[in-house]
């Protein structure tokens, strides 16, 4: 008795819960998106923040009355950084939540994993991943890179290197896509520029010692270790780098040369080390109103999270392809649209409302990010600035801005 | 390559052998005695660099005395999980204490991230330049971590063959019924055995922390060259679970020039399967046969 009843009610709950989602799809008033961010895991000190942002944009869509004729709708789920998890949580979205666009994966493993779900429901999706593969294996043009690729980031080395006169750099990589991907960058760019790589090692994760690595790279006399590295593996080769007793310069990605390693290693080690990361669109007036409205809404500046601005991004421009694509488009003409309303030629447009009143009038828009100037390549990967930091008595101090052309 | 070259690669080789050797070493005296691989091993290393990483936190010690305090911690933690989980399954096939080991591993871990986190954390120790000896390049750290490490090791020697618990030890591992038979008390010795294994797990994992970093999964990734140790040295043989690290390694280490770091890690399985196929039992091992 009770099992059918417990079996009457259960499909009592699920025909209800089928009911809104039948209404909605009816009324083809909405357009429902998903926000797959890293609330745990390695990716949660960026992760929540995106997640807001993403939500900040979606209201600030909203409150401008929608975008082509559609308000959005907004899911979250976690993806802890895990591609299992991200997986499963995708799935639900695509399935049961029926959105439209998977926004704000951020560890490459999980993009990598989540896209060929996005691609098989035929749906948008846009990410924070640096793993150069994601820009080939998008064959459908539906996913979208709204920060560097790895390989960009070695690209931006090699410009550092050179505005700084090194003259012998070698090259350490963690042994995966994203560790070779940033020195296979540097080297490429390097030896274009006529320059020579004097040595390069890939070394193994999570090893208790890199002193055998070291002294292979130290041994051809360099002024500069480039790395593609993780904070572990940095800190340890850091570490044993100081003792050894070497004189040369390092630059390091901004997640591996971050306060954390200067925690772990204390100030005159880290002394002079240039960490690279990429920077905000900082003198846009889109970056001023969103800082001011994510301030307003964490209590934290949006310098703190250079993913939430991407986020943000994520929203605005596929707000303003709705837009242009018009009422009652599908999902690939919206996607369709995403170039024509992030690239030149246009108007430069700085928020949402500003792009829905140009497109109004029929003109072209250009939209200028809060995160960068989102600008899409043929693979769709927007290239943000790079700022250089130079780690000075324990601080991790910006020098410069380094802008490279793809 | 240079004899200077060489020579360091033979120092690195060396140091990280030792390190690798402490584990080694507790999981082939379970294995000696209890006679299953304690999969838990790796685990009771990084529950030792956390109690130890807590102790320097919280109350500012010095590294000794933290590590002092981490020996107390993680012995206490390996005789407990004992008298609990492993005292119960002394009569089941060896596969149920080894899968008991590994959901052991897996609590511990799971637990140190709960209260600890992900971060990696470091210990507060000053870090000092090389002794530069004409390019061989000696780390004060490295000798201090390979002078622990020899005198850990001495010391459990020094138990195991100088000692009446050492004598008793060895008559169960040879034989559980015999030694029963001639009076020995497996109980209280079994209780030792693990605070024994406890504590020298947790030096283990200091001396890594020290070497590397403290994290999570610093144990469990370790778990697998000093199992490959064990196995070299032969199985039970506290000997050859030192000399097996210390091939291990060096073999490792001196395969850089040739191989690169990428495959140096498969040399020191080639140099296992090798062994192997000439002395079947490991190094010190003895082939046991079936009476």
């Amino acid at each position: 008795m009770q099992r059918r009843n417990f079996v009457k009610l259960g499909g009592a709950a699920a025909a209800l819960q089928c009911l809104p989602s039948i209404g909605f799809s009816q009324q083809g008033e909405v357009f429902r998106i998903g926000s797959l961010t890293p609330i745990t895991g390695a990716g949660s000190p960026y992760g929540p923040g995106m997640q807001q942002a993403i939500r900040l944009a979606v209201d600030e869509v909203n409150a401008a009355g929608g975008a082509g004729g559609r308000k959005l709708e907004l899911f979250t789920e976690d993806d802890q950084t895990k591609p299992d998890a991200a997986v499963l949580a995708a799935k639900k979205l695509i399935e049961v939540n029926k959105v439209q666009a998977v926004l704000g994966t951020w560890a490459s493993g999980v993009t990598l994993a989540v896209m060929p779900l996005t691609d098989a429901a035929g749906i948008i999706q846009m990410n924070v991943s640096g793993a150069p593969a994601i820009s080939t294996l998008d064959t459908k043009d539906l996913v979208w890179r709204f920060q560097a690729t790895n390989d960009r980031f070695g690209a931006a080395f090699a410009e550092i290197c050179a505005k700084r006169g090194f003259k012998r750099p070698a090259t350490m990589a963690f042994n995966n896509a994203s560790g070779l991907g940033n020195v296979e960058g540097f080297t490429k760019v390097w030896e274009k520029r006529g320059g020579k790589v004097a040595a390069h090692v890939t070394y193994e994760p999570s090893r208790p010692s890199y002193r055998s690595e070291l002294q292979k790279i130290l041994a051809a006399k360099p002024d500069v270790i480039v790395m593609g590295s993780y904070l572990p593996d940095t800190t340890i080769i850091l570490r044993e780098w100081f003792q050894s007793g070497a004189d040369n310069k390092w630059v390091i990605p901004g997640w591996a040369a971050n306060p954390d390693l200067v925690k772990a290693l204390g100030a005159e080690v880290c002394e002079g080390i240039i960490s690279v990361e990429t920077v905000s669109n900082e003198k846009s007036t889109s970056y001023a109103q969103f800082d001011a409205a994510f301030t307003k809404a964490t209590g934290k500046a949006a310098s703190t999270n250079i993913y939430a601005a991407m986020a943000y991004d994520m929203v605005i421009s596929l707000a303003l392809a709705m837009e242009a694509a018009g009422p009652k488009a599908t999902v690939e003409q919206v996607n369709a649209k995403l170039r024509e309303v992030s690239n030149a030629p246009g108007t430069a447009v700085y928020s949402f409302a500003e792009g829905k009143a140009q497109l109004g009038k029929k003109a072209k828009v250009n939209y200028e990010g809060a995160s960068s100037k989102l600008d899409f390549d043929k693979f769709g990967d927007a290239t943000p600035d790079f700022g250089v930091f130079i780690i000075e008595k324990g601080q991790l101090v910006r020098r410069d801005v380094v802008s490279i052309t793809v | 390559m240079t004899w200077i070259a060489f020579a360091n690669l033979l120092i690195n080789g060396l140091i990280e052998g030792l390190v690798v050797a402490l584990p080694a070493l507790a999981m082939t005296l379970v294995m000696g005695v209890n006679r299953f691989p304690n999969a838990a091993t790796g685990d009771f290393l990084t529950t030792g660099a956390y109690a130890a990483v807590a102790v320097q936190m919280l109350g500012g010690w010095p590294l000794w005395a933290a590590a002092l305090a981490s020996m107390a911690a993680t012995a206490v933690v390996s005789a407990g999980s004992y008298t609990l989980i492993f005292r119960k399954l002394a009569g089941r096939p060896m596969v149920s204490s080894m899968l008991a080991a590994i959901g052991l591993g897996f609590l511990l871990r799971s637990l140190i991230s709960f209260f600890a986190g992900h971060d990696q954390r470091t210990f507060d120790l000053p870090l000092v330049r090389a002794w530069n000896f004409g390019g061989v390049r000696l780390l004060p750290t490295d000798v201090a971590i390979a002078g622990i490490a020899v005198l850990c090791l001495l010391v459990v020697f020094v138990l195991i063959y100088k000692t009446s618990f050492g004598r008793q030890l060895r008559a169960v591992a040879d034989s559980a019924d015999l030694a029963r038979a001639s009076g020995i008390r497996a109980g209280g010795l079994m209780l030792s055995l693990w605070v024994l294994v406890g504590a020298l797990s947790a030096i283990g994992g200091v001396l890594l922390g020290m070497k590397a970093i403290v994290s999570p999964e610093m144990g469990w990734e370790s778990l697998i060259p000093a199992f490959a140790a064990m196995v070299l040295g032969g199985i039970g043989s506290p000997v050859g679970a030192v000399l097996g690290a210390l091939l291990l390694c060096v073999a490792q280490e001196l395969a850089v020039p040739l191989l690169g770091p990428s495959y140096k890690l498969v040399l020191s399985f080639v140099v296992l399967a090798l062994v192997l196929l000439l002395r079947p039992a490991g190094i010190m091992g003895r082939v046991q046969r079936v009476r």
